[in-house]
């Protein structure tokens, strides 16, 4: 008996645990006004400057303001993110939409620092 | 598959060490045939430190317990040492069962509500045995979240789970050992920080200094981090010291997590014991 009831609460417990996931970016609603240091930056230090770095192992260089901004400006990091051309970026898989849409809307901007 | 192997042949083998114990001749001259003696409790607290020991409440028993956490040390006399920001845990545990406690807690970080369960599959037995096995499982309801600033927000977002195997030893009166096999499962996670799944493997030790005082130690390390960033968090290392006074277990922890409940001890500690960024805390225990 003791042992039916362990089997039925580990089964329980697994049901529960394989629910869903969403991201908090996921839920967030899209940031209108964004600024560099504020919401961009973090961005791309989570899930650019491991390889492209200020040094720049993997071109283009993305570890700071003139280097994101020159790379978006003048290469394909909005098209290569929103997996419109070449390989998906991050290679981890697509970022949530809002958060493209925020770099789009730091672009449309113009590159608020 | 070899290793699967090589496990079982090693658990045949532990077993049959077990049924050549029992069938000892001395032993058949017992007139009174009795089980084997269950081992005292390898930890005196239910907790390790943060991490959940292999003890139980006993049936019927309730347990009320407050725990504290101060801010981090390392901001010094300016926030004095701590004490300006401190969270708080507030919970109790029944013991239904010899062999199985629920728990409800509640957490000033992130408002959150926390149901356990524990239940024990397996006793240490004095020459038997040779551990006692514990699982435990916890459900967070964050309610912090709202829909003013996660507008796609669904009941389920709030919802994260651990799932513990716990074993442990206590090999002498002095010395006690455990080692843990945890998964962290969230429902919601930052796609920049964090991750849905987090494996760990963690250890805690417990040494008798004295009649009434032990020194803990705990540790876990998460196994699978993605290669390629690296973390904002740590992994959780706390030290302890457990103060029994009659009906009370006390427990002064140092850890580099602040938070209490088990989803974020293991996945989002933020201090790191090499800046001296820590929080001083205790956890407090009465039994009724």
């Amino acid at each position: 008996m003791k042992k039916v009831k362990i089997i039925f609460m580990v089964l329980v417990g697994i049901v529960i645990a394989s629910c869903d996931s969403n991201t908090i970016q996921e839920i967030q609603p899209v940031v209108t006004n964004p600024t560099y240091n504020a919401n961009v930056k973090q961005v791309f230090s989570a899930k650019c400057v491991s390889c492209h770095t200020a040094s720049g192992n993997q071109y283009p260089a993305l570890a700071n303001y003139n280097q994101v901004k020159d790379a978006i400006e003048n290469g394909s990091v909005l098209c290569r993110i929103e997996n419109q051309c070449g390989d998906i970026m991050p290679p981890s898989g697509k970022m949530s939409q809002t958060i493209i849409d925020m770099i789009n809307n730091w672009k449309n901007q113009g590159y608020v620092e | 598959m070899k290793l699967s192997k090589f496990t079982f042949s090693a658990l045949l083998l532990f077993a049959f060490t077990f049924v050549s114990a029992q069938d000892d001749l001395m032993k058949e001259l017992d007139s009174v045939p009795k089980g084997k003696e269950i081992a005292s409790a390898a930890f005196k607290g239910l907790q390790v430190c943060n991490m959940q020991s292999t003890k139980l409440a006993a049936k019927g028993e309730w347990y009320f317990l407050v725990s504290h956490r101060f801010g981090d040390l390392k901001n010094g006399i300016n926030n004095f040492f701590g004490l300006d920001n401190a969270l708080t845990k507030l919970g109790g545990i029944y013991g239904a069962t010899d062999w199985l406690s629920l728990g409800v807690s509640r957490h000033t970080y992130q408002k959150t509500y926390e149901l356990a369960i524990k239940y024990r599959l397996a006793n240490q037995q004095v020459d038997g045995f040779p551990v006692t096995i514990v699982g435990y499982n916890t459900m967070d309801i964050n309610s912090e979240l709202t829909t003013d600033l996660y507008p796609r927000l669904k009941f389920n977002n709030r919802l994260a789970f651990t799932s513990q195997l716990l074993v442990s030893r206590k090999f002498s009166n002095t010395f006690s050992g455990q080692l843990a096999g945890i998964f962290v499962h969230k429902n919601l996670y930052d796609e920049l920080l964090d991750q849905k799944n987090i494996y760990l493997i963690g250890a805690g030790t417990r040494y008798k200094i004295a009649k009434r005082l032990s020194i803990n130690l705990e540790y876990a390390a998460r196994v699978n981090l993605p290669e390629d960033t690296q973390s904002v968090y740590s992994n959780p290392l706390t030290v302890g010291l457990d103060i029994e006074t009659g009906g009370h277990v006390f427990q002064l922890v140092f850890s580099n997590s602040q938070p209490m409940n088990d989803v974020a001890i293991f996945s989002n500690a933020t201090g790191d014991w090499g800046k001296g960024s820590l929080y001083f805390g205790f956890n407090m225990y009465r039994v009724f």
